[in-house]
């Protein structure tokens, strides 16, 4: 029998079945929505961290921490009490204290000279502003960070800093002050923060080089140069008691080198430090998401298990149902392989037929549930899709349940094709 | 053309031996109609199955065209049955929510042929049995002697040199027999296409041109029409 023929055969014989075929494909269905879903979470979460992650770019950056004390010793899993070290001093004269996590701006400095290749290290200086206006507008909050040199922002309009004394507006304080953004580039915003002991307000000049694109961080979050952080950030702390004194800092490197970025890591981790590029972050935070996805689909795929017995079930019935006919066939010379094959098609139809319900109700239920989600629970979330569905991901969710569908079929196949012709024309 | 030696089979259920056919020998000639009769439980159907290599012998040998049976692959047997036989049974073996057509052609599309050679050979046999207005009716809405039509309608369709019968009129009124018989009688005389049929039915055997008669396994009787007087003994 030719393929297409056998196909076709395989279709009729579901059809005649209808009310069991409907409620094992119902069964298929279900699984199969339920993996679209799942998996559509886990791509959702991946895409948004993906625009998230992707509004801060740099590869010559890498962020470092001081690794714990316990990360030291290597003794993560013994349970044991940590022996006490006392301070020592580095070869230019530093404090190394393996208690505390802070590193001084010193040290930076001194590690600097100790890394060939390396431009500069600085910290995230701190800045605590009070507001944020323009001539005739009013008088906003802003959260302001610090980018360091080689960090580049996406930016909706304008371009990163090239002096001091600059600022990158997050876009929604940026609509407020003027619709079109674009016009705001080029222009200065008066900064208010509080220095000195009384604390007194104080104004600083800035000029606005660019308006941040969507994120995470971005969204409230604006940005100064280095070294106008550095000097406001003097102004407020100097007299501190723990001025200059960071639990993580940023190395540049000279140039965009990935042999040097590598090296550089070992170098600092030799060291006593943690270093990560930003690919590195993301990566944790995709494999964080892989994780999650993984055990997410996991559910999925029991219920599409339960959901093979439904077809072996049905199968199992069917070829009771059609000992005579299978007979015939044998009698009238179709080959065992070709009974396998009928069957085995009729098991991957069913499958297909589930798989394709059950991707295309996905598509429709998750995408109406974006649409209403976007204006409710995850309005601040811009641009967040709980689902998304890529074609391949729903085109392996298709050849996944064919081909659970096929491994539930081979049974009663198997015993189809080994029918012998006259005992089953006999069968009563 | 077909051809048994010493033919023997023994079906064992419960580890107890049921000797079904015993040292049978025969030749069946191109183009001959024979008629296979014998009480029931005789071993009729049980030497049609070997003969249409739907069972093998436990003892002997069976060939058709001088190919012993024994020396074929499964793939061959299918073939071989697929190709050169037509079957007709007593219990019709249609597929009721199918038309009279999907029924007719099983055959051919088992062979693989392409679907205009099959709607050609279909009609041809759809006219042969006089059936071609109720091609796309269901089969199960045809009467007995429709159906049985059918039945002959698909064993003709893969143009087959023997057509093995399994009391092709055991389930139809005399009135319905008599036609199917012509029928069947019809397709050898006029189509030289050789018949096997397996009976009970005394008028249908009397009009075959070779009886051969089971008793307990063993050939008893094997005539040709009009040597009744010489068998006798
Ligand atoms: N597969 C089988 N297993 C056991 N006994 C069988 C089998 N097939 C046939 N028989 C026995 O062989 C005998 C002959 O059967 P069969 O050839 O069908 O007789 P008939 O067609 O002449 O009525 C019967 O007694 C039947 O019970
Ligand atoms: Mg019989």
């Amino acid at each position: 029998m030719k393929i297409w023929d056998l196909a076709k055969t395989a279709n009729r014989n579901l059809f005649r079945a209808k009310l069991r075929t409907f409620l094992t494909v119902m069964a298929i269905f279900v699984g199969a929505f339920t993996l679209c879903m799942t998996n559509g979470i886990g791509d959702g979460l991946k895409a948004y961290v993906e625009t998230q992650v992707k509004s801060i770019e740099g590869n010559r950056i890498l962020f470092v921490r001081k690794k714990l004390p316990a990360e030291l010793e290597d003794q993560m899993q013994s349970k044991g009490p940590v022996e006490y070290k006392a301070a020592t001093k580095d070869e230019e004269g530093n404090t190394i204290d393996p208690n505390t996590m802070m590193v001084t701006v010193d040290q930076m400095d001194s590690l600097r000279k100790r890394l060939p290749g390396v431009r500069s290290i600085t910290p995230a200086f701190p800045v605590r502003s009070e507001y944020i206006t323009m001539e005739g507008a009013r008088k906003y909050q802003v959260g302001l960070g610090m980018l360091s040199e080689g960090i580049e922002q996406k930016l909706e309009a304008g371009s990163m800093f090239d002096g001091t004394n600059q600022v990158i507006l997050p876009i929604h304080l940026a609509r407020a002050f003027d619709e079109k953004v674009e016009n705001l580039v080029g222009k200065t915003v008066i900064l208010a923060y509080k220095f000195g002991e009384e604390g007194e307000l104080k104004d600083r000049k800035l000029k606005i080089v660019g308006i941040a694109t969507k994120g995470m961080i971005a969204n409230l979050n604006g940005f100064v140069d280095a070294a106008t952080a550095r000097e406001i950030y003097k102004e407020q702390m100097s007299e501190a008691p723990n001025y200059n004194m960071f639990q993580s800092f940023t190395v540049q490197l000279e140039r965009q080198d990935d042999g040097l970025l590598k090296s550089t890591k070992d170098k600092l981790d030799k060291m006593g430090f943690v270093a990560l590029s930003i690919a590195d972050i993301e990566k944790r935070t995709y494999d964080a998401i892989g994780i999650l996805q993984v055990g997410l689909n996991l559910f999925a795929l029991v219920a599409l298990l339960a959901a093979s017995f439904g077809i072996i079930n049905t199968l199992v019935i069917a070829v009771l149902e059609r000992t005579k006919e299978i007979g015939l066939q044998k009698a009238l010379g179709m080959g065992r392989f070709r009974v396998f094959l009928l069957f085995a098609l009729e098991s991957i139809l069913i499958g297909f037929w589930g798989a394709l319900l059950g991707i295309v109700s996905a598509v429709a239920v998750g995408t109406i549930a974006n649409t209403v989600l976007a204006k409710t629970y995850f309005e601040s979330f811009e641009g967040f899709n709980l689902f998304a569905f890529r074609p391949l991901a729903l085109g392996a969710v298709m050849l996944l349940v064919c081909l659970v569908a096929f491994l539930a079929g081979v049974m009663p196949a198997v015993r189809a094709s080994r029918l012998n012709p006259i005992e089953a024309l006999r069968y009563e | 053309m077909l051809e048994t030696k010493n033919l023997g089979r023994t079906f064992t259920s419960d580890s107890v031996k049921y000797e079904v056919l015993k040292d049978i020998s025969l030749q069946i000639a191109k183009g001959e109609s024979v008629a296979i009769v014998g009480k029931s439980g005789s071993g009729k159907s049980t030497l049609m199955h070997i003969l249409a290599c739907l069972d093998e012998p436990t003892n002997g040998t069976v060939a058709f065209e001088g190919r012993d049976y024994g020396s074929l692959s499964e793939r061959e047997r299918d073939k071989l049955r697929n190709r050169k036989f037509g079957f007709v049974f007593q219990q019709f073996f249609l597929n009721g929510r199918d038309t009279v057509f999907d029924n007719i052609v099983l055959p051919m599309r088992i062979r693989g042929l392409d679907e205009s050679r099959i709607r050609e050979a279909a009609t041809g046999a759809l006219v042969s049995v006089g059936l071609d207005d109720k091609a796309m009716k269901r089969a199960k809405d045809l009467s007995g002697g429709e159906k049985q039509r059918v039945c002959i309608a698909r064993a003709l369709v893969g143009d087959p040199d023997v057509i093995f019968a399994d009391e092709p009129t055991g389930n139809l009124d005399s009135k319905t027999s008599g036609t199917i018989e012509d029928l069947i009688l019809t397709l050898n005389r006029e189509k030289g296409i050789t018949v096997v049929v397996v009976t009970h039915d005394e008028d249908l055997a009397s009009r075959c041109g070779r009886t051969i008669n089971l008793k307990d396994g063993r050939i008893v009787a094997n005539d040709t029409q009009g040597e009744h007087g010489e068998a006798g003994e």
